[in-house]
């Protein structure tokens, strides 16, 4: 393996602590603190964390939207509240794990699509819990 | 002096159940419960199959072509090997293993030894059982745990852990009462080090299982196999002879060796094939610090070949190098002795042997081929490898290799699932 691998790929970014003055040698350069690795920030435990993305809208109401990119770490353990994938009769879903009358279900946030309760589902397990979901605007 | 530590080191031998069908098992949710295949390189036979493929009684090892009706008709994923999938798996479960262990041996893609400290006759199960839960969790990977004194047993061990039912995946060889039973149902075959001529030689001798090897005259072992029986027999009596290795052996040899997708008749097209290998193994040797002096070549027919040909070549350096332009050269010049027309040929590969470490390589005071690698080239292969590594894949390469490729490696059922590259990771539906 070298270092094509996505996971733990550094992505370099300069962090300035002050503004960049365009057209002369900028006073900033010599206060350019540190790199910002994206990785490091939004990734504690990089070796049981993965990458999927999003295809359709049933987490809409949450911002999490179609073509998203989704940051799932596979070590946390679930708790109600908390966005998660599942897989379902051979599918990979996200929802958000809930509680209703003591009982643990699936929540789509979006009202066009169903939840699923754990008693109703033999085929359900918890893959993986959502840390981050990245959107583009392009 | 310390006396008798009540704290001995115990091993465990750390294995990932059918790895190579797990890993796509695990980030691909259609195929979790189903029975999964994979192929080996360029789709030719069987190399890994899910627990449900195996209870279907698909064989290893065996010719995709031959099975590939019986495949379709019973409902069997095929794939083919994505080596970038299992090799980041890989990497994420040794390191997770790190974290539960004092020492860890990485043995290969899907085992590895690690030493554990066992306060006196402390249960080692719980510890076993937290590491099992851990990376099926975390990878979705069911492994398998064999613990003993050492590394020969505890290979035993895993074997048991397998065998047993009643075992959940884990048997720790030191806590049990009497190991005879248990060492009686393993053929000296099986045996961590044992190779068939061993083997043959043990049971024309009567002995045919680890409990008889065990107990068997140590003289007769010696005078056999020398130190390597002797310590055999030691391990496997609880002592321990073989010490975990943390860092890695560097390596003798480097190879880059590949089945065609198609058989090669043309020269031109050997000459390319060979030449990407070496553009290959030439980074691998730089990627390790690593030149090599002595260069061979070899090409082969197909096994099921009733015109059966093969032939290689070498050739021996004054200077050991490590750049690929000189390496093309020698290469190129020696895949004309290597190929004759008239044979299909199904397989050629480059070898890298003599390896020496960039740091403590000899200069030469005669010097009347090859030219030591300037600075110039030196530092022209530096940036051509780090162009490679951070556009991921062959951004810049020597024309030879841009050809178009009509020997190319099949890999028609590659899967899709990916956790390296960001094109082709698994989408979530809905």
């Amino acid at each position: 393996m070298h270092s094509s691998d996505l996971t733990f790929k550094k992505v370099k970014i300069p962090l300035l602590s002050d503004s960049v003055s365009a057209g002369f040698p900028s006073p900033a350069d010599d206060y350019t603190e540190e790199n910002i690795d994206l990785n490091e920030h939004l990734i504690s435990n990089p070796f049981s964390t993965f990458f999927l993305r999003v295809k359709g809208d049933s987490m809409i109401n949450s911002g999490i939207k179609d073509k998203d990119l989704i940051i799932v770490d596979k070590s946390l353990t679930a708790k109600p509240g908390n966005i998660i994938i599942a897989m379902i009769d051979g599918e990979f879903t996200i929802k958000r794990l809930s509680i209703r009358n003591n009982e643990l279900y699936l929540k789509a946030e979006n009202h066009n699509y169903p939840d699923f309760s754990f008693r109703n589902h033999v085929d359900i397990q918890i893959w993986g819990v959502v840390i981050y979901s990245i959107h583009s605007y392009l | 002096m310390k006396s008798k530590s009540s704290i001995t080191e115990a091993i465990a031998l750390i294995d990932a159940n059918n790895f190579y069908a797990s890993c796509e098992q695990s980030i691909n949710p259609h195929l979790r419960n189903k029975p999964v295949v994979i192929l080996s390189n360029n789709d030719g036979c069987i190399i890994a199959r899910s627990p449900e493929a195996r209870a279907l009684r698909i064989k290893m090892g065996i010719p995709y072509f031959k099975v590939k009706k019986k495949l379709n008709s019973l409902g069997v994923a095929v794939l083919s090997s994505n080596y970038s999938l299992y090799g980041d798996m890989s990497k994420r479960l040794m390191n997770l293993l790190k974290d539960y262990s004092e020492e860890i041996e990485i043995y290969s893609i899907d085992e590895a030894f690690v030493s554990i400290l066992r306060p006196k006759d402390k249960n080692l199960n719980p510890w076993a059982r937290k590491v099992r839960c851990l990376i099926y969790q975390n990878l979705g990977i069911t492994l398998t745990i064999g613990i003993a004194e050492n590394k020969v047993r505890a290979k035993i061990a895993n074997k048991l852990a397998k065998n047993i039912d009643s075992s959940a995946g884990i048997f720790d060889l030191v806590r049990i009462h009497d190991e005879t039973n248990y060492l009686r149902k393993i053929s000296v075959g099986k045996v961590w080090g044992v190779g068939k001529q061993t083997s043959n030689w043990l049971q024309s001798k009567g002995i045919k299982n680890v409990n008889e090897l065990r107990d068997m005259d140590e003289n007769e072992i010696i005078k056999k196999l020398g130190i390597i029986g002797k310590r055999l027999q030691l391990e496997l009596r609880g002592e321990k002879c073989l010490p975990i290795e943390t860092s890695k052996k560097p390596k003798k040899e480097i190879q880059v060796s590949r089945s065609f997708g198609k058989p090669i008749t043309k020269l031109e097209d050997l000459t390319q094939a060979l030449a990407i290998y070496a553009i290959k193994a030439s980074e691998k040797m730089r990627n390790q610090n690593l030149k090599s002096s002595t260069i061979t070549i070899f090409t082969r027919t197909s096994h099921y070949s009733n015109h059966a040909y093969q032939k290689s070549a070498y050739k021996k350096l004054i200077n050991a190098t490590d750049n690929t332009s000189t390496i093309l050269k020698i290469v190129v010049e020696l895949s004309k002795e290597i190929y004759t027309p008239g044979y299909k040929l199904s397989k050629a590969g480059v070898l890298m042997q003599d390896l020496t470490n960039c740091k403590y390589l000899q200069k030469s005071i005669i010097n009347n081929e090859f030219q030591e690698d300037s600075k110039k080239t030196i530092r022209l292969m530096k940036t051509i490898d780090s162009l490679n590594k951070r556009y991921n894949n062959e951004v810049i390469t020597w024309a030879i290799a841009k050809k178009q490729q009509v020997w190319a490696m099949n890999r028609n059922s590659l899967s899709s699932g990916s956790t390296t590259d960001i094109k082709k990771i698994p989408n979530i539906i809905k």
